[in-house]
């Protein structure tokens, strides 16, 4: 174990790790951290805002980043590598430093999926500069999220330079197209509003698939101008196969 | 006539109320503002909805369509139940029938139809054509008292029974000519005529009215007596004699000589026409002109003014039906168009 570096204290840190001397000088909780021979760590930019809770096929959104997230964790555990997890919503729910272990994981898993955010909405950008806080060693970030959200250009930049990001986009289908289902009263996840919406018009399904995926085509070209991958995952979708074709362009590029 | 009826509510005896209709329309009224203000602000939490992610970019190109008629659902739901409250409380229309108490007085018209009533002195015409004249006058001013006419000379019959039907009773008056009956005046039997007309009526007050020129001379009933008959029947007699003092002129059409007029003194027996009168508390009127035996008849007619009851009757008819089926009509439209045209999901 060799000595990494002193840096304050973040919630979910191991309070025995508290350096005192260090403390007592600035008047600040710090701690001591000691770095691992050669092993990446993992970390989970976890997505738990509302807007998570809703798919038309089978299963939320959540439950598909859930499962993205234990597979990758699992993968992550068998080169063993460390893991940790960044839970929010629009503030940060949990942070769960990286550990080695398939006992970790697993609670880590546990963790995601008995989870019960206390926020609703989306804060990419603040969870980027908590990640920029609590890891100062170059990691390999899942950001898991619907990016349902805006300004958070900026913070990924800097995380992105920093750290190895890939965004995991969960969407539902009726994110993108709508069929016709007639009057629909539909409640945002996120702010509680109502708004009824007639589908039945040829129109608006149109102008509605047209403009989301400008809007994707849009996020796209904002995360290659960074140089980020984007790996977009339906819930009705097999993810396997996106997935696999990623890490495999990933192998050649590297 | 219009009024809300309400509710009775009786059960074995034990319960009898009547809820007055306006209660329901309190309550009913009370009932819908609070539905009102509850569609209006509880909407949000009532409403069903399904969650979807992220509505803006939704807001932005989509619209209610169809959906923004939903809500007339609530209205037409207020509605409905308005109207079903309206419906309990009743409503009734009444159309008031005033009728009028047929409890009249019975009244016969005795009138001279001797050759004496030719005499010209009421001018335009002869006495019996004003005479005849001034009756239907004082017919049209009665109203459901039973009015008969009974005609006289040698003889007396009666012309018309009594009867409410003034258009029967003024045709037959009309009919009424010289030469009917043979010459004469015959006024006792006239009146005994009248009296047998009237004697089983059951009307409160019992008038006769008999109009004459001249002097009893002829029939087999003296006109005291049928007076006291009349009287013990307990009839009045209204006597009227009619002429001018003096001579009158009469225009006699002789089947040799052609028309030509005669002068004829006027002998009216006005002490028996008097006696009879006072006998049966009557009056005796003498008439001497047109305009006076117009007079004579409105006297008569003010001096028996009968009171006229009127029964007010409200016949009620009931209203509540129309406002409960066109509740019901709301009630299944707004159903059938939340179902059909306007179903929302969820």
């Amino acid at each position: 174990m060799e000595f990494d570096e002193v840096r304050e204290y973040m919630p979910g840190d191991d309070v025995r790790s508290i350096d005192w001397n260090v403390t007592a000088r600035t008047g600040f909780p710090h701690i001591k951290k000691f770095r691992e021979e050669r092993e990446l760590t993992v970390l989970f930019v976890f997505d738990a805002s509302s807007s998570g809770y809703f798919g038309a096929h089978g299963r939320f959104k959540s439950d598909l980043a859930a499962e993205l997230c234990a597979l990758l964790a699992f993968s992550a555990i068998k080169n063993n590598d460390k893991v940790g997890m960044i839970i929010f919503t629009d503030h940060i729910e949990m942070y769960i430093p990286p550990k080695k272990g398939r006992g970790h994981v697993l609670r880590l898993i546990r963790e995601i999926l008995a989870f019960e955010p206390t926020g609703h909405g989306t804060d990419i950008g603040m969870a980027l500069e908590y990640l920029m806080r609590v890891t100062k060693r170059r990691a390999v970030v899942f950001l898991v999220s619907d990016f349902i959200d805006s300004n958070f250009d900026k913070p990924l930049r800097i995380a992105n330079r920093k750290h190895d990001m890939i965004a995991l986009k969960i969407a539902d289908r009726r994110e993108i197209e709508f069929q016709s289902a007639g009057i629909l009263e539909l409640e945002d996840a996120e702010s509680g509003e109502l708004f009824l919406v007639d589908t039945s018009s040829k129109r608006f399904q149109l102008e509605f698939a047209s403009r989301v995926s400008r809007e994707d085509a849009r996020l796209k070209k904002r995360f290659d101008s960074m140089n980020l991958d984007l790996i977009r995952i339906l819930t009705d979708e097999p993810y396997l196969m996106p997935l696999m074709a990623f890490f495999k362009r990933r192998g050649k590029r590297r | 006539m219009f009024r809300w009826a309400g509710m009775q509510i009786s059960a074995f005896d034990l319960v009898d109320v009547t809820i007055p209709g306006w209660v329901f329309l309190l309550v009913g009224g009370l009932v819908i503002v609070a539905l009102a203000v509850f569609y209006w602000r509880m909407h949000k939490h009532t409403t069903s909805s399904l969650r979807y992610s992220d509505i803006r970019m939704i807001k932005r190109v989509g619209a209610p369509g169809r959906g923004r008629y939903r809500v007339l659902l609530p209205i037409l739901r207020l509605l409905a139940v308005g109207l079903l409250f309206v419906a309990l409380a009743r409503p009734q229309s009444g159309s008031q029938e005033r009728e009028l108490s047929t409890e009249g007085i019975d009244i016969v018209m005795v009138l001279d139809i001797s050759g004496s009533m030719k005499a010209e002195d009421f001018q335009p015409n002869n006495r019996l054509f004003v005479a005849k004249e001034e009756i239907e006058n004082f017919i049209s001013k009665r109203v459901s008292d039973r009015i008969g006419l009974v005609v006289f000379a040698r003889t007396a019959f009666t012309q018309c029974p009594l009867t409410l039907d003034y258009g029967v009773l003024s045709s037959f008056l009309r009919q009424v000519d010289f030469g009917i009956i043979d010459d004469g005046t015959a006024i006792g039997t006239a009146l005994a005529t009248a009296v047998n007309r009237l004697k089983d009526s059951k009307a409160k007050s019992k008038v006769i009215v008999l109009l004459t020129d001249g002097v009893n001379n002829s029939g087999e009933i003296d006109p005291l007596t049928a007076a006291n008959i009349a009287k013990t029947f307990d009839m009045k007699v209204y006597t009227i004699g009619v002429g001018r003092p003096g001579n009158s002129q009469y225009t006699v059409d002789d089947p040799i000589f052609g028309k030509r007029v005669v002068y004829m003194a006027n002998e009216i027996d006005e002490e028996t026409l008097t006696q009879i009168a006072e006998e049966t508390g009557g009056r005796y009127f003498r008439a001497r002109s047109k305009d006076e035996l117009g007079a004579i008849y409105d006297d008569i007619d003010s001096l028996e003014k009968t009171e006229i009851k009127v029964k007010q009757y409200v016949n009620y008819k009931e209203l509540f039906p129309k406002f409960l089926l066109l509740g019901f009509v709301l009630l299944f439209a707004e159903a059938a168009l939340s179902q059909t045209v306007l179903r929302k999901v969820p």
